[in-house]
C-alpha cells in the first residue's frame, strides 16, 4: 500500500497506534476464548493481527512470542500459491512449511481486507492444531519427510466470496484424529479474522485510508528506531556462542552443533548460523522463514526492549524486524531443503535465542540472563476410547530461567519464545484417561549456583489409566544451561518411565520419543532442565542461602558445597564456619 | 435517624449522610463531606469524617443507624504484601501448585520480568506441607486415605511456628471434601483458635491453582482485614456511634462485618464497585438503564458497562488482584492508567505519550507547585483555561498556572515544535483516545452498542472528559451525578445486601438424564438454602430476599464458561431449552458466534441472593426554568475547546442551578469537587433529580 505522502501529526499517530493494538488484542481474545483444544484455549498457542498489502505487520496480539512475527512469511507463501485472485469474503488456510509456515500444525486463517473495491491489507491469525493427521497422534519426531506431517494446505480457500467450501471442510474433518476439537478451533479462527476485517474497515472509515497507511508506516519507523537505538549502543564487532542439541531422535547420542555469530555494525545486527548442524533425516529441522528468522527477531526485542524494564509500549510491527538480518545456509538444520520434515523445531530455535544472549552477554551483561532451559518439552498423550474415538492431548511442560543481574531465575516457567498456560490437573482428570501423580519442583538436583541462582525445573508425572501412545519432542538432556560471571552451570533434563505397580523400577528414556506404546498404569515423568547461576555464589548473602534451605530450594549440603554457607543441624547459620569455608573457597578459585 | 456511606480512597475519604423521612417534614436531607485519608490506619480518617459529617448535618453520632463502608484495607494488604503468615496442607506430590501457578510469565518480550507468586508468595514454601491422601476423578472416590498423623504433625509444626492462618488445599476437593474437612477438624483439635479454612469452603470450584490461590489469599488478608474491621467497630462505639456496619463487596453488594471477615477475598474491589453502583444509581434517577460508567481520578480511570440497569460480573477467568487470581465475583470493570495526574512526555523514539506514569497526589501536577515539573493532564486543562485556579477544591487548593505553562513548554512544545495550545490539546486528545479505546474494548468488543447508552461521568476529573468520550464512542448523552466527586460513597447507600455461592457440577446439559437434572436441582436448592440462611442470619425476612440462579456453561470441550440464566422453578428436561437459549445468546453477544447444534456443558452453579437495604433518595432540585440563568452565572473567561478555538466562556455555579434550566455550550459548570465542560454545540439540562444531562444540540 503506497499512501499519499501526507503528514500525520504525533497525536493522531498515537490514536491510530492505540486502535491497532486494541484490534489485535480483540482478535486474539475471540480466538482463544472460543476455541476447543487445550493447546489454544489454555496454552494460548496462537497469534492474530492485521497486515498491509505488502505483508508488513501492522499489529499483533500479545499471545505466544513464537507466533508473533511469523505471519508475514505465511502471507508471502499464500501470495505465491493462491489459485484464484483474492475477493471479498475469502478466507484462506495455509500451513506449508516450505511456503512460509512456522510449522505445519500452526494453520493460518487469512482474510483479505478490501476498501472501496481495492485490496488494502489482510486480517490473519495462526493457531496450533492438536492433530492434523500426521504419522503419529499430535506430534512427530522420526518421520521420513514433510508428507508424514499430515494435511498440507497451500493458499487454499476455505471460504470463497463468503461461501464455505464444504468439500474441503469435510476433507479436514475426515483427516484429523480429533475432528470435534480441530473443526471448533477453525471456527474460532474464522470468527477472529472476520472481526479483524470489520475493525480494519472501521478504522479506515474513521481516519481515511491515506492517514491510516501513512500512520502505520510511521509506527513501523518508530518501532525500528527504538530497536536501532539499542543496537547502536552495543560496540561493533562479532560475538560468538555455541552449544549442542542431544540428537535428531533417530541417530541416538549423535549431538548436533548450534553455532551462532552475532555481528553488530552501527545500528544493525546480523545473526549468522553457519556451522550449525546439517539438516537431519527426521522432523527435527526448522523452517527458515516462519521459525528461524522469527527466533532471531524475538531475541533482540526481548533482550533490548525488555517490557519489564522499559515503560513505553513499543508497537509490535514489522519495524522491529528491519534492523536484523538472519543467515543460515541451505541444507542446514535451520534452513532445510524440501522434502525434509520440519515439524519439531522448537528446541532448536530456543537454543538460537539462548546462544544470541550468550554471545552478547559480555557486552550487555545487565540485559541478559545466565543460561535458561531454552528448550521445550511437548508431549502428545493419546489413545483410543472404548467408543473408538481418539483422544489426543498435547502438554507443554515448563522450563526454568537462568539467574539474572538482579534477581534469581524464576522456577518452573515458560521462558524465551514460549509462553503457554498449563492445563489444570483437575480439568484434565475429568476428561481424559490420564491422571497426574506429581507436579512440583524437581528435588533430585540443584540448579546453577550464583549470586542469583538459576531457576528450578519441574517434575511432572502422568499416569496412563488405559493403554495409549506417547510422542515426546524435547532436548537438553546432555548440554546443561550455562552459568555466567562465576555462576555455575544448571542441569539437564530427564525423562523417566515406571509402572505404578513397581514404582522403584525406573527407566531413563531419551528426550525424543516417537509413538511409544504404554500400558495402563505406566507413568511418564518429565524432569525439566534447571537454569544456570549468575554471578559468584560466594557473594550470595549467607542469610539468603539459609532462607533457601528453610524453603527446600537448596539442601544443607548444597549450601555448604556451592555457596560455602554452613548451617547447624537446627538450620541456624554458623557464621564463623561460613566465613572460614568461604575464605577457603575463594582462595581455591583464585 | 440517619445512615452514612464512607469510602476510603488513596487521597481522600469521602462521606455521604442521609437523614430519614420526607424533605417536606425536614427529613430526607443529604450531606456530603471529604477528609484526608489516613493510610497508616484508615479507621482514623473514617472516624474523623463520620464525626464531622454528623456535626455538619446536626445529627448526633448515636442517631446513626447504619454505616456502609468501602475500604481498601484488603487490597492494600496485597499491594503492600503485608498479610498473614499462612500455613498450608496440600496433597503430597503437589507442594508447589501456588509456586508454579499457570506457568505463564507476565510478559512476552522480557527476560527480567518479575513473577509475583514466586517473589512474593502468599504461602512460603516452608509452610506448604504435603499430606498423603488422594481423591480420584471423575467420581470423587478415595484412592489413598488421609494420613491423619501427618496432618496432626503439620498442625503441631504450625503451632510451634506461630502461623496466623491455616488453609487445607487438596486436589479434587470439589468432588469430595471429606479429606479437607477431616484435616480441618484435626487442625482445630491441635490449635483450637486457628483461622483455618478449606479450599472448597472458600470457593467450591474446579481448577486447583485458582481455588488454592483464592483460599491462600483469603487467609493472607483475613487476619489483618478482620482486625481492622473489628477495630473500626470498636472505635466507632467509643465515639458514640452504635450503628450497624456493612461493607461493600467487589460484586457491588454489601455484606456484614462477619461476612467480610470470613471471606475478605470478596471485598478486594470494594472501592471501585461503589463507584459503578453510584453511576447506576445516578442513571436510575434519570430513568436511564443502559449506562457506561466512567470514574476518572488522579491516576486511573475505571470503566464499566451497565446494560439494562444490571451491573455485569466479570468472567471468573479474569478476576485477579496484584497478579494473583481470585475466584470471587467482581463487577466487570476495566482500570486504565489515565487520570488528571497522568504525565505527558516525548519518549526516546519521539512518540507523544500520556500516562500510565502519573504524578499522583504527591508531587501532583506541576501547577500544584509541590516539585512536579512534568506536565500532566490537569496542567493541560489549566493551560486551556478549563480549570480555573481559584476553583480547585472549592478554592481549598492554591495552584499556579504559570507552572503548568512552563511544564508544557519545556517538555512538549520544544521537542515537538508545537505551540502551547496545540500541545495542551494534544495531551487531552491522547488521554481521551486511551480512555475511549478502553470503553470500546469493554462495550463494542463485547457486543454492546454505545449508541444506546448514556455515559455517566464522575470522579474528580470525569465531568471534564465526559462529553469528549461520549462523542468518540457515540454514546447518546452524558450524565453528571449531583455529587460526582464523592460518587463512590453515594453508591454505598444505593446498593443491596448480596451473597453468592457456587458449586462445580460438570454435567452435559444437552444429554442430561432425568437423574442428572434432579442432581442439578438438588445442588441448586442446597445453594439457595445456604444463600437464604446467610440473609436470614443478617435479619432479612424471606419476603425481602431475592434469589437469582445462574448456570455457568460452555460448549463441551471449550475451556471458558459464560453465564446462562436458569428458568423459573426447577430445571426440567423441557425447560432446559430456556437455559440453553440464554447461554447461546450470551456466547453470540460476547464472541459474535453461537453453535446451537453443539453439546453444552454446565460447569458451575451459582446462586446470588440479595436484599434491598433502602436506596438513597437524593432531594429533588428546586424547580426553575429558562436558559443560562444569570443568578447562577459566576463570571466569564477565555477557554479553549477541542475544536481548537477559544471562546469567552461563562462559568455557572452548580449549586445555584434549578431543575429544568438549560445551559448552552460553550459553558463550564463548577462545583466544589468537580468541573463539567459543556462544549460548543452541546447543551446541559438540570434534571429534577439533580443530575446534569449534557447532549449534543441537534443540527438544524
Amino acid at each position: 500500500m503506497t499512501a499519499k505522502p501526507i503528514d500525520v501529526d504525533p497525536i493522531t499517530l498515537q490514536v491510530i497506534g492505540g486502535a491497532l493494538h486494541t484490534i489485535a488484542k480483540e482478535m486474539g481474545h475471540v480466538l482463544y476464548r472460543m476455541s476447543y483444544s487445550s493447546i489454544i484455549r489454555e496454552s494460548e498457542d496462537l497469534g492474530a493481527g492485521l497486515f498491509d498489502r505488502n505483508f508488513n505487520t501492522l499489529c499483533e496480539s500479545d499471545s505466544t512470542p513464537m507466533h508473533i512475527g511469523s505471519i508475514p512469511a505465511y502471507l508471502r507463501g499464500i501470495d505465491e500459491t493462491l489459485h484464484d485472485p483474492w475477493q471479498p469474503g475469502d478466507i484462506v488456510i495455509h500451513n506449508h512449511p516450505y511456503y512460509g509456515a512456522s510449522h505445519s500444525p500452526d494453520i493460518a486463517a487469512v482474510a483479505p481486507v478490501f476498501y472501496d473495491g481495492e485490496l488494502v491489507g489482510y486480517s490473519a491469525n495462526t493457531a496450533h492444531h492438536v492433530d492434523i493427521g500426521a504419522a503419529t497422534p499430535g506430534l512427530i519426531i522420526d518421520v521420513p519427510d514433510v508428507f508424514a506431517e499430515g494435511m498440507l494446505f497451500k493458499g487454499v480457500k476455505l471460504y470463497e466470496g463468503g461461501t464455505l467450501n464444504r468439500a474441503l471442510w469435510q476433507f479436514i474433518e475426515t483427516n484429523t484424529r480429533v475432528p470435534s476439537q480441530v473443526m471448533g478451533d477453525i471456527e474460532a479462527q474464522v470468527a477472529s479474522v472476520e472481526l479483524g476485517v470489520k475493525r480494519f474497515v472501521e478504522l479506515i472509515d474513521q481516519h481515511g485510508k491515506d492517514v491510516v497507511f501513512t500512520a502505520t508506516e510511521q509506527l513501523m519507523d518508530y518501532s525500528e528506531r527504538m530497536l536501532r537505538r539499542q543496537i547502536a549502543a552495543i560496540p561493533d564487532g562479532e560475538y560468538r556462542a555455541e552449544g549442542f542439541l542431544d540428537d535428531d531422535g533417530r541417530n541416538r547420542k549423535e549431538p548436533l552443533p548450534v553455532k551462532v555469530a552475532v555481528r553488530i555494525e552501527g545500528d544493525s545486527a546480523e545473526v549468522d548460523l553457519t556451522g550449525s548442524s546439517p539438516q537431519v533425516p527426521t522432523a527435527f529441522n526448522v523452517p527458515f522463514e516462519g521459525s528461524t528468522k522469527v527466533a532471531c527477531f524475538f531475541a533482540f526485542r526481548a533482550l533490548l526492549l525488555d517490557t519489564a524494564t522499559i515503560s513505553e509500549h513499543v508497537p509490535q510491527n514489522e519495524g522491529s524486524f528491519r534492523p536484523i538480518k538472519v543467515t543460515a545456509p541451505k541444507g542446514t538444520i535451520f534452513n532445510p531443503e524440501y522434502p525434509a520434515s520440519a515439524e519439531a523445531r522448537f528446541n532448536q530455535i530456543q537454543r538460537v535465542v539462548d546462544c544470541i544472549a550468550k554471545a552478547l552477554a559480555p557486552v550487555i551483561p545487565e540485559k541478559v540472563t545466565a543460561g535458561s532451559s531454552a528448550d521445550v518439552s511437548a508431549i502428545a498423550y493419546s489413545g483410543v476410547r472404548p467408543d473408538g474415538q481418539y483422544w489426543v492431548f498435547i502438554e507443554v511442560n515448563e522450563g526454568a530461567c537462568g539467574g539474572r543481574p538482579s534477581s534469581d531465575g524464576p522456577d518452573t516457567i515458560e521462558e524465551l519464545m514460549r509462553n503457554t498456560r498449563n492445563n489444570p490437573i483437575e480439568d484434565l482428570g475429568m476428561h481424559l484417561p490420564l491422571l497426574c501423580d506429581r507436579y512440583e519442583l524437581r528435588d533430585d538436583v540443584m540448579p546453577g549456583a550464583g549470586r542469583h541462582r538459576g531457576g528450578i525445573g519441574v517434575i511432572k508425572v502422568q499416569r496412563y489409566l488405559t493403554p495409549g501412545f506417547l510422542t515426546h519432542e524435547a532436548d537438553r538432556h546432555d548440554d546443561p544451561p550455562w552459568g555466567f560471571r562465576g555462576g555455575t552451570a544448571g542441569r539437564g533434563g530427564r525423562l523417566i518411565k515406571y509402572n505404578i505397580a513397581d514404582p522403584d523400577r525406573i527407566e531413563d528414556l531419551p528426550a525424543k520419543l516417537h509413538g511409544l506404546r504404554n500400558q495402563a498404569g505406566d507413568c511418564i515423568g518429565f524432569l525439566g532442565p534447571c537454569g544456570g547461576g549468575y554471578g559468584d555464589p560466594l557473594e550470595r548473602p549467607a542469610e539468603q542461602v539459609r532462607e533457601d534451605v528453610l524453603d527446600d530450594f537448596c539442601t544443607r549440603e548444597h549450601a555448604r558445597e556451592a555457596y560455602g554457607v554452613v548451617l547447624t543441624e537446627a538450620l541456624e547459620l554458623d557464621a564463623a564456619a561460613t566465613e572460614a569455608r568461604r575464605a577457603e573457597m575463594a582462595k581455591q578459585a583464585a | 435517624m440517619a445512615r452514612i456511606g464512607v469510602d476510603v480512597g488513596g487521597t481522600f475519604t469521602d462521606l455521604i449522610l442521609e437523614t430519614d423521612g420526607d424533605a417536606s417534614d425536614g427529613g430526607g436531607r443529604v450531606f456530603v463531606h471529604k477528609v484526608p485519608s489516613t493510610p497508616e490506619d484508615q479507621s482514623r480518617g473514617v472516624i474523623q469524617g463520620v464525626l464531622e459529617i454528623c456535626a455538619e448535618a446536626g445529627v448526633a453520632p448515636g442517631a446513626i443507624e447504619q454505616i456502609v463502608h468501602g475500604t481498601t484495607i484488603a487490597t492494600n494488604t496485597v499491594i503492600e504484601y503485608s498479610g498473614a503468615e499462612v500455613g498450608m496442607l496440600t496433597t503430597r506430590g503437589f507442594r508447589d501448585i501456588l509456586h508454579m501457578a499457570r506457568h505463564k510469565r507476565p510478559h512476552n518480550f522480557s527476560v527480567q520480568f518479575d513473577v509475583p507468586w514466586q517473589s512474593r508468595p502468599l504461602v512460603k514454601r516452608r509452610n506448604r506441607v504435603p499430606i498423603t491422601e488422594r481423591i480420584l476423578p471423575p467420581g470423587g472416590s478415595v484412592e489413598t486415605a488421609l494420613d491423619e498423623d501427618e496432618v496432626r504433625a503439620a498442625a503441631e509444626l504450625f503451632k510451634a511456628r506461630g502461623v496466623d492462618a491455616i488453609i487445607v488445599c487438596f486436589l479434587f476437593a470439589f468432588l469430595n471434601d471429606a479429606h479437607e474437612q477431616r484435616a480441618k477438624e484435626i487442625v482445630r483439635e491441635v490449635i483450637p483458635d486457628a483461622y483455618v479454612s478449606c479450599s472448597s469452603e472458600v470457593v467450591d470450584v474446579i481448577r486447583e491453582y485458582e481455588r488454592f490461590s483464592t483460599a491462600a489469599m483469603n487467609a493472607f488478608i483475613g487476619p489483618r482485614t478482620t482486625f481492622y474491621l473489628n477495630n473500626l467497630a470498636t472505635a466507632l462505639k467509643e465515639n458514640g456511634v452504635d450503628a450497624q456496619i456493612r461493607v461493600m463487596q467487589s460484586n457491588g453488594g454489601v455484606t456484614t462485618l462477619t461476612g467480610a471477615a470470613e471471606r475478605p477475598v470478596t471485598i478486594l474491589m470494594s472501592g471501585p464497585a461503589g463507584g459503578v453502583i453510584g453511576g447506576q444509581w445516578a442513571g436510575d434517577m434519570s430513568g436511564v438503564r443502559n449506562l457506561i460508567t466512567v470514574d476518572i481520578g488522579g491516576t486511573s480511570a475505571d470503566i464499566s458497562v451497565v446494560p439494562g440497569g444490571e451491573v455485569r460480573i466479570m468472567n471468573p477467568r479474569d478476576t485477579q488482584v496484584g497478579g494473583y487470581p481470585i475466584l470471587a465475583p467482581m463487577i466487570d470493570l476495566a482500570t486504565i492508567g489515565a487520570g488528571g495526574g497522568s504525565i505527558a512526555y516525548v519518549d526516546e523514539g519521539g512518540a507523544f505519550r500520556v500516562g500510565p506514569r502519573s504524578a499522583g497526589a504527591d508531587p501532583g501536577p506541576a501547577c500544584y507547585g509541590r516539585g512536579g515539573t512534568e506536565p500532566t493532564v490537569t496542567d493541560a486543562q489549566v493551560v486551556l483555561g478549563r480549570l480555573d485556579p481559584e476553583q480547585f477544591l472549592g478554592g481549598g487548593l492554591e495552584i499556579d498556572p504559570a507552572r503548568s505553562r512552563k511544564a508544557l513548554e519545556d517538555n512538549l512544545c520544544g521537542p515537538l515544535g508545537m505551540s502551547l495550545e496545540e500541545a495542551a490539546l494534544g495531551v487531552i486528545r491522547v488521554i481521551n483516545s486511551n480512555m475511549s479505546l478502553a470503553i470500546r474494548a469493554n462495550s463494542v468488543a463485547k457486543g454492546v452498542d454505545p449508541r444506546d447508552y448514556a455515559l455517566v461521568a464522575f470522579g474528580g476529573a470525569g465531568p471534564l472528559h465526559g462529553v469528549a468520550l461520549a462523542h468518540s464512542v457515540f454514546a447518546r448523552e452524558v450524565i453528571v451525578p449531583p455529587a460526582p466527586g464523592i460518587n463512590a460513597a453515594t453508591g454505598l447507600l444505593a446498593t443491596d445486601m448480596r451473597y453468592e455461592f457456587t458449586r462445580s457440577v460438570l454435567c452435559v446439559l444437552t444429554q442430561a438424564s432425568q437423574d442428572e437434572i434432579d442432581g442439578l436441582n438438588a445442588e441448586t436448592d442446597a445453594l439457595v438454602q445456604r444463600a437464604r440462611d446467610a440473609l436470614r442470619a443478617d435479619g432479612v425476612a424471606p419476603e425481602h430476599q431475592r434469589v437469582v440462579r445462574v448456570a455457568e456453561c460452555r460448549y463441551q470441550g471449550q475451556g471458558f464458561e459464560l453465564r446462562g440464566t436458569m428458568p423459573d422453578g426447577p430445571l426440567t428436561l423441557d425447560n432446559r431449552a430456556e437455559l440453553l437459549a440464554s447461554f447461546h445468546e450470551r456466547h453470540r453477544q460476547d464472541y459474535g458466534h453461537a453453535f446451537e447444534d453443539q453439546e453444552v456443558e454446565v460447569i458451575t452453579l451459582r446462586v446470588v441472593a440479595s436484599a434491598g437495604i433502602g436506596a438513597l433518595s437524593w432531594p429533588d432540585s428546586e424547580a426553575g426554568s429558562g436558559r443560562n440563568p444569570e443568578d447562577a452565572l459566576l463570571y466569564r473567561r477565555a477557554t479553549t475547546f477541542d475544536d481548537g478555538r477559544s471562546y469567552e466562556t461563562p462559568r455557572f455555579d452548580r449549586s445555584a442551578l434549578k431543575a429544568g434550566q438549560h445551559i448552552d455550550g460553550p459553558a463550564i459548570v463548577i462545583q466544589t469537587d468537580s468541573t463539567t465542560i459543556v462544549p460548543p454545540g452541546y447543551e446541559a439540562t438540570v434534571a429534577q433529580s439533580g443530575n446534569l444531562h449534557v447532549r449534543e444540540v441537534a443540527a438544524s
